[in-house]
């Protein structure tokens, strides 16, 4: 949904990063998108597409790694998936904030990121 | 003794390299949304955040919170929408301090609409502000605006899987209010099941059942938020 908003935010933080550097060409752009932004990776690159046009950035390859969703227990130190749990009558599982080790309320620490890992650019 | 040479490395024309950075950029919210908490409790203000589809009741529930707590607390409030004003006018007339932020055509509020908007406030006079959210199950939970707690309202009459389908916002929830509830009967809906559902997901949420067109129930709302 925010997919034109945020892809807007990357190329600009792209070039100003270029701009630093004096580059003449940026030639890959590495993203981390988390699983629980819900970003359309489609549009993000259609988007990135469309607004790196007439830029250093154009023809650039975009590659986007996805981060699953990881949660952390205070309590026991578990650290991994959610727990799933089956909803017995809609039969869908369902994501929980319950530690998949003990079953006390975790926190989300990974997952909801849309971070730009590294630019590889040409001087 | 020969002169040191001076060696500069400089990178060649041409010459391809890499920048780490690690810049994510949904943590430019974040930190706003912080700096926003930080604002409101050195003021001693205690915010809350009330989300919800569109039609869920989120005004009404406001409206019925103000009337009940204005004799107790100095109590302003922030209205998201895209445009008009028509809720802000609303809560207005309660006597309360109002403030219209309108998005535009962003479907969620953000830390930094926040901010704007906690300049145009009174401060002084003020220990209580609610802040309600664009009607939207979805983006709001991504978007923290630096409230103390975050209220989710989700009605009857959205039908019975709304909870199921949208499990990430309940897992923002402090409390949960299951709007409408003297509909449940003519929508087949059971506030049970419900309630089931949030907990499941969330189990630290605190649920409770409201009509906020009546008032019922709003006080345990109140009760849940610590007020």
């Amino acid at each position: 949904m925010h997919e034109f908003s945020v892809t807007s935010q990357i190329v600009r933080g792209v070039l100003d990063e270029a701009e630093k550097h004096r580059a003449k060409k940026v030639n890959e752009v590495h993203l981390i998108v988390g699983k629980l932004t819900f970003l359309g990776l489609e549009q993000v690159r259609f988007a990135f597409e469309a607004l790196t046009k007439g830029t250093i950035m154009e023809g650039s390859k975009l590659i986007i790694d996805e981060q699953e969703g990881v949660v952390k227990c205070n309590h026991c130190g578990y650290m991994g998936d959610f727990k799933y749990e089956d909803d017995p009558l809609y039969h869908v599982p369902l994501p929980t904030l319950k530690c998949l080790q003990c079953g006390s309320v975790v926190n989300i620490v990974a997952g909801k990121e849309c971070t730009i890992k590294s630019i590889r650019m040409m001087v | 003794m020969a002169a040191m040479k001076k060696e500069v490395v400089k990178a060649e024309e041409g010459e391809i390299f890499d920048v780490e950075l690690s810049k994510d950029l949904l943590k430019v919210n974040q930190r706003l949304a912080e700096e926003n908490k930080r604002f409101l409790h050195k003021s001693g203000i205690r915010a809350i955040d009330i989300m919800g589809a569109i039609g869920s009741g989120k005004t009404s529930l406001i409206e019925k919170l103000v009337q009940l707590l204005k004799n107790r607390y100095k109590i302003a409030v922030f209205k998201g929408d895209l445009t008009t004003t028509i809720d802000a006018e609303l809560i207005a007339r309660h006597g309360v301090e109002t403030v219209a932020i309108n998005t535009g055509k962003e479907c969620h509020l953000d830390a930094n609409l926040v901010k704007k908007a906690l300049r145009k406030l009174n401060l002084k006079n003020l220990d209580l502000l609610f802040i309600e959210n664009v009607g939207n199950l979805i983006c709001p939970a991504e978007f923290l605006l630096g409230s103390d707690k975050r209220v989710v309202v989700v009605s009857v009459t959205e039908g019975p899987y709304m909870v199921v389908k949208h499990p990430f916002i309940f897992m923002e929830a402090d409390v949960v209010a299951i709007n409408k509830m003297d509909l449940a009967k003519a929508m087949k809906v059971e506030v049970k099941r419900l309630k089931g559902d949030v907990k499941t997901i969330n189990p630290k949420a605190l649920v409770v059942a409201t009509n906020s067109r009546t008032g019922e129930g709003v006080d345990n709302v109140a009760k849940a938020l610590g007020l």
